[in-house]
């Protein structure tokens, strides 16, 4: 990829992402809310002290996963909107191993809860690629419905199986304390950030290395880019859909290694608490890029802290205005080969005028 | 119980059969239309704003009409000149429904994400009316794509926009209308859930019905009658998932959650079967097939 195309894009990013920042506070003046003051709320719960950066890196974390899952799929040539659901499995699963095994010491048992939330969340995600491939089912309806599907899976287990016997929430027992992942209070004061964190830096550099160096990027990208040269070189398309949707899901599951593993050391329902689909605006804005996802990712996790404030700290907003610019930013990336003709021909128009 | 079934399976079916029908104006002009849900949501949430500040009913329902009809406007418009994949600016639209509706209601009403309640004498109490009008819906429409100039139109833009262009006619605004028309349409769906099925809007009450009414147009192959028959085996999984809740199956208790799975199961059982031999409008989701 050469230098101008990468430009070209993070300008084109940067455009949407102030575009939908603009016209959300413009609906909040709309509303009666000072733009100024509900910006002012946000950085400052954001960003204002070193436990307030650490919640917003915390926030963070799963983020960059999600986001990894989605962009992974999109390479691929899929749409992936079942983050949500893969990750609820995945954590589900992780707790349970954490539950079953509670003794294991932490060189094992951390792994194992990975791989196992991996493996489940993989699955998960495969068995709609399985759908899209095999069967002829979009792959967008078939996430959907397993988001649904999940969540009730997921509410069965841990309202019906694993269920602490001293606790009136629908939440797991406490997990084997071999199965925390440490936090890092140097960095995040009191907040719950914790070494997750460097899972998600390791997953996205092995992502870069995958589909920069490896044949399975190759392939996958064949998929996504040209599945007809693909096939006809003899690599199976199907198997490419299913394999993308796995790796899709796995890595959408490793995103409930923070909140689980790391923060409450048990799954609650409802956990995942929509960041598979904040990962979809993620992945749009970050162009699919491993440090285009780092810094949307980043970003987004800024605007989650930022925006809890907003319930108490205004008066005519609630923190749902962070979902509204990430909707706002969705649609105007998505709608953004429409701009750029508009501003072409309205370039093209001005150079006329002047000679 | 089995008369009690279908009772509740007719009322469930309404808000399914006018998604699905709305969505079928629009996917058979080529514009996918996942953002039904939105269109759900949006139109429930001001048909139920609406009478609670005014207190008119009517005026209530007329709300949540031209809301969707708004809606519609601002996805047609975005999706045909943005020119980017329809099927991500319709999850926008989805996210935008989950994020804008609790904003305005904080500011309406100091309230997280729902109207207040409304009065017995603020909503419909004949939810076979709503049938009645789905019903005339469904007929229009099969007549509508049979037998008119407008739904032979729709269907060329969805098929080979080309056709349309030869003839001087602009693609786009035979799709924009269609998808204007269809979500006004989908808008009875979202009117009826906060006006009849319930009093007043609460957060989600939609609860996934866009996605069910997408897929069972999908089912019934993009035409109203096999469309509207898939709602309404759609509806039934749903009603048999409700005489089940709270009910032991084997001496074991269920938790409600698990139970409320089943029409998504359902729905997912059916693609998988049936998919494979349908084939969507070509020119769907394309400026030109």
């Amino acid at each position: 990829m050469n230098q101008a195309n990468w430009k070209r894009e993070f300008l084109f990013s940067a455009g949407a992402f102030v575009l939908g920042l603009a016209l959300a506070l413009a609906i909040a003046a709309g509303l009666g809310e000072s733009p100024l003051h509900v910006l002012n709320v946000m950085v400052t719960g954001a960003l204002g002290s070193p436990t307030q950066i650490g919640y917003s890196l915390f926030y963070a974390t799963p983020l960059m996963l999600t986001g990894l899952s989605v962009a992974w799929a999109g390479r691929a040539g899929l749409f992936n909107i079942g983050a949500e659901g893969q990750m609820t499995i995945g954590g589900v699963a992780m707790a349970a191993v954490g539950l079953l095994a509670p003794t294991l010491p932490s060189v094992f048992a951390i792994p194992l809860a990975l791989v196992c939330g991996f493996l489940a969340g993989g699955l998960w995600g495969a068995f709609a690629g399985w759908m899209k491939a095999k069967r002829g089912c979009h792959e967008v309806l078939a996430t959907i419905l397993l988001n649904f599907i999940a969540y009730g899976l997921a509410a069965f287990l841990i309202i019906g199986l694993l269920k602490s016997p001293d606790s009136q929430v629908p939440e797991t027992a406490v997990i084997g304390e071999g199965f925390w992942i440490a936090q890092m209070h140097w960095i995040g004061g009191t907040s719950p950030l914790n070494w997750a964190l460097l899972l998600a830096f390791l997953c996205i550099a092995a992502y870069a290395f995958i589909f920069a160096r490896t044949r399975l990027g190759f392939h996958q990208r064949l998929a996504g880019g040209a599945p007809l040269a693909g096939q006809l070189g003899g690599v199976k398309m199907d198997r490419q859909i299913i394999i993308a949707m796995f790796y899709a899901g796995g890595l959408a599951a490793l995103a409930a290694a923070g909140p689980v593993l790391g923060f409450a050391h048990k799954a609650r329902e409802g956990f995942a608490g929509g960041a598979g689909f904040v990962g979809i605006a993620v992945a749009l804005l970050g162009r699919n890029r491993p440090l285009g996802i780092l810094f949307s990712a980043l970003l987004f996790g800024i605007l989650t802290k930022g925006s809890l404030d907003l319930d108490i700290d205004t008066e005519f907003v609630s923190r749902d205005l962070a979902v509204v610019i990430q909707a706002l930013i969705v649609i105007a990336v998505a709608s953004q080969p429409g701009w750029i003709k508009l501003f072409a021909r309205v370039g093209r128009r001005e150079k006329g005028s002047s000679t | 119980m089995i008369e009690e079934l279908l009772i509740s399976a007719m009322r469930l079916s309404v808000p399914l059969i006018f998604a699905a029908l709305g969505g079928l104006m629009s996917e058979r002009s080529g514009v996918a239309n996942i953002a039904l849900e939105a269109l759900l949501l949006f139109s429930a949430f001001a048909a139920g704003a609406a009478t609670a500040l005014t207190g008119n009913l009517y005026l209530g329902a007329l709300a949540g009409l031209v809301c969707a009809g708004v809606i519609g406007l601002a996805y047609g418009a975005i999706c045909l000149w943005g020119r980017g994949d329809q099927i991500v600016v319709g999850t926008g639209f989805n996210l935008l429904a989950a994020g804008l509706i609790p904003v305005i209601t904080k500011s309406l009403f100091d309230r997280t994400g729902s109207t207040p309640a409304l009065s017995a004498d603020q909503t419909f109490h004949e939810p076979i009316v709503f049938f009645g009008i789905a019903v005339a819906a469904f007929i229009v429409l099969e007549f509508v794509f049979r037998k008119t100039r407008h739904g032979l139109r729709i269907t060329a833009a969805g098929e080979n926009p080309l056709t349309l262009r030869t003839q001087g006619v602009s693609d786009r605004k035979v799709r924009l209308r269609a998808v204007v028309e269809g979500s006004v349409v989908a808008g009875f769906g979202g009117v009826y859930l906060a006006l009849c099925q319930g009093s007043g809007y609460i957060r989600d009450m939609s609860a996934g019905r866009g996605f069910i009414a997408l897929a069972a147009l999908i089912f019934g192959a993009w035409r109203p009658w096999s469309t509207f028959l898939a709602c309404l085996f759609f509806a039934l999984t749903d009603a048999i998932q409700i005489q089940l809740q709270g009910k032991a199956i084997g001496g074991i208790q269920v938790p409600n959650q698990f139970v409320q799975i089943f029409p998504y199961v359902a729905t997912l059982v059916v693609l998988m079967v049936a998919s494979r031999n349908i084939s969507a409008p070509k020119a769907i989701n394309r400026d030109i097939a």
